[in-house]
């Protein structure tokens, strides 16, 4: 009972970082209808941005994202401008195509500047796991948990409250009609391609204190992030937090009771089922 | 014209080694050349029936496998192992395709990744049959002799002849394609596939047959990337990256045609490798940067590009 209740509190610790991943990429894809496969390689700039940070401004990783998280912001709004804008008109498998050269790009950039060791982030507070009622809880992944879920709540209030949220919504739900209501849609994209980005190194800053951090970690990160928003529903926020909570727990219940090494093929086999049987989403509630 | 170019460019092919036979520029050639091949094999699927596929290690792996083991555990030589690793990855795209021809878009290109991480996964834990993430080694390749004189192993050439044949059949392959019904099949279902449905074409099979004749080869490449190296393990050859390099290969090069993987080859993979040599990591940085320039200004690949060139100043 007590492994059950560790694998469940490890799974949601862990789940609440890939739901903040999958919300960026799921906003991406409703409003641009963007599959981006350099989203990977956002969370990677964000845990070297907080390694950064940690190394040589002596700065707490956790705080770094006040700086991270604008910098992403802009990060995003120059890719979209400059680089993507006029790939999207050319369709989802250019843009499929486009994405995963850009995200080579980035992570051989970082390979070729700060090479493809593996490093790690100390933290001295963070030595001895809280045990509350028996169960090891890791202080670091306790600290992003905590700060996941105050940024994605503060994301759902935004897009839920405020006209840019509405806007991003509306063009997500039918483009021609949002525009026209008068939505500026060049400029949501914009902004929603520029939130996903920050939303992603804003994940990867969290996590960079509990992983291991290297050039190409996108790449598997990157395939979580498609089984996140596939369980969810392509495009659908509550789905991404679902599909992110659910594929921590899966991943850690599996590997106690099925097996470590399989541990991420099981989130995979979801996928495939999911993508074959309910393409919509466990939910039924993204497009399909 | 056309017609003396052909001749004039195989013998190119087999006389490269004897014109320059400085064995980093053969090592570069038989690396260009193998390339070419997996190139050329995601060519016929991705290029012919439009299905972007980002798991074709899946078949180079099961090519490398099936003749690594071929080999040392039942002691059948690589050249016999090669041909039934093209098999074995062609039967293994059966399964694979029925389930994610299913899918379409994007979506297909997702499962297809999707498939290959698991199956990566199965080859890195399948320890008595792969031997883990340890690998397989081979030691010495058995001795053979060829018109008489025993084959030097140690040397790089005979390797270079062995994939010079392997692309000569591949470059066969993608023509067939463009000739037969298959190819005016899988183009139809390129252009789009609700209409070549409503034709009478079948399109589940079409793209299964292009998907084995596709994976045929990359298997094929696979058998000789372990007969090469001499190593395999689960990450060097059922990697994403791998499956990623692949399909640049194809796309900077130009889809459908049958220079296309070669020009893409030799354009990456020259820079990648001599860019390895000088800076040992992130030779990759200019597959990516091609590939955005590729898809934003020259939407037919390099290859495609110059073909239409060439065609307007010879008319």
């Amino acid at each position: 009972m007590e492994t059950f209740a560790q694998s469940i509190v490890s799974g949601l610790l862990t789940g609440s970082l890939y739901a903040m991943i999958g919300v960026g990429l799921t906003v991406i894809f409703g409003v641009m209808r963007i599959i981006n496969m350099a989203h990977g390689d956002m969370v990677m700039l964000g845990m070297y941005g907080a390694f950064l940070s940690v190394t040589f401004l002596k700065i707490d990783p956790f705080l770094s994202i006040i700086i991270w998280i604008p910098v992403a912001f802009f990060i995003g709004v120059f890719i979209y401008r400059f680089l993507l804008k006029n790939i999207v008109p050319a369709g989802e498998l250019n843009t499929l195509l486009y994405t995963a050269g850009l995200s080579l790009f980035i992570a051989n950039l970082v390979l070729l500047v700060g090479t493809g060791d593996y490093r790690t982030i100390k933290l001295k507070y963070a030595i001895m796991p809280l045990r509350p009622f028996g169960i090891s809880v890791p202080i670091p992944l306790a600290i992003a948990f905590g700060m996941a879920i105050l940024i994605t709540v503060a994301l759902y209030w935004f897009l839920v409250r405020t006209d840019t949220g509405r806007a991003i919504r509306a063009t997500s739900q039918e483009p021609e009609a949002a525009a026209l209501m008068g939505v500026n849609v060049d400029r949501t994209a914009i902004i929603t391609f520029a939130l996903g980005t920050a939303l992603a190194c804003a994940a990867g800053a969290l996590l960079a204190p509990s992983l291991y951090l290297y050039p190409t970690v996108g790449e598997i990160l990157v395939a979580k992030c498609f089984v996140i928003v596939v369980l969810g529903g392509l495009g659908s926020v509550p789905g991404a937090i679902a599909g992110g909570l659910l594929l921590g727990v899966v991943e850690s219940l599996g590997a106690v009771y099925v097996s470590v090494p399989y541990k991420d093929g099981i989130g995979l086999v979801i996928f495939l089922l999911v993508l074959l049987f309910r393409p919509s989403g466990l939910f039924g509630i993204g497009k399909s | 014209m056309k017609k003396s170019i052909i001749p004039l460019a195989i013998l190119l092919l087999l006389a490269a080694p004897r014109i320059v036979s400085a064995p980093f520029f053969i090592h570069l050639m038989i690396m260009v050349l193998m390339w070419t091949v997996l190139g050329a094999s995601w060519n016929i699927l991705g290029g012919f029936t439009g299905q972007v596929s980002f798991g074709h290690s899946t078949f180079l792996g099961a090519g490398a496998y099936t003749t690594m083991i071929l080999f040392l555990k039942l002691g059948i030589a690589p050249w016999y192992g090669i041909p039934v690793g093209g098999l074995v990855a062609a039967l293994i795209a059966l399964p694979i395709g029925f389930i994610c021809f299913r899918l379409r878009g994007p979506y297909f290109a997702l499962s297809t990744l999707a498939v290959a991480e698991i199956i990566r996964l199965v080859a890195l834990n399948w320890e008595s049959l792969t031997n883990g993430p340890v690998g397989l080694l081979i030691t010495t390749l058995p001795d053979v002799t060829f018109w008489g004189r025993s084959v030097d192993w140690e040397n790089k050439v005979p390797f270079y002849y062995i994939i010079a044949v392997i692309a000569l059949a591949a470059f066969a392959a993608t023509y067939m394609m463009s000739r037969t019904r298959l190819g005016a099949y899988s183009l139809a279902i390129r252009e789009d596939i609700d209409s070549a449905e409503a034709i009478g074409i079948n399109t589940v099979q079409t793209r299964v047959t292009a998907l084995s004749l596709s994976a045929f080869f990359a298997g094929v490449a696979g058998g000789f990337y372990a007969m090469y190296f001499h190593y395999i393990d689960p990450d060097a050859v059922f990697s994403i990256a791998l499956s990623v390099e692949m399909v640049f290969i194809a796309v900077v090069g130009g889809l459908t045609t049958v220079a296309g993987p070669l020009i893409g080859a030799i354009v990456l993979v020259t820079f990648g490798e001599t860019f390895r040599q000088i800076f040992l990591v992130g030779h990759l940085i200019f597959y990516g940067l091609m590939m955005m320039i590729v898809i934003r200004y020259l939407p037919d690949g390099i290859w495609g590009r110059l073909r239409l060139w060439f065609r307007t100043q010879l008319s």
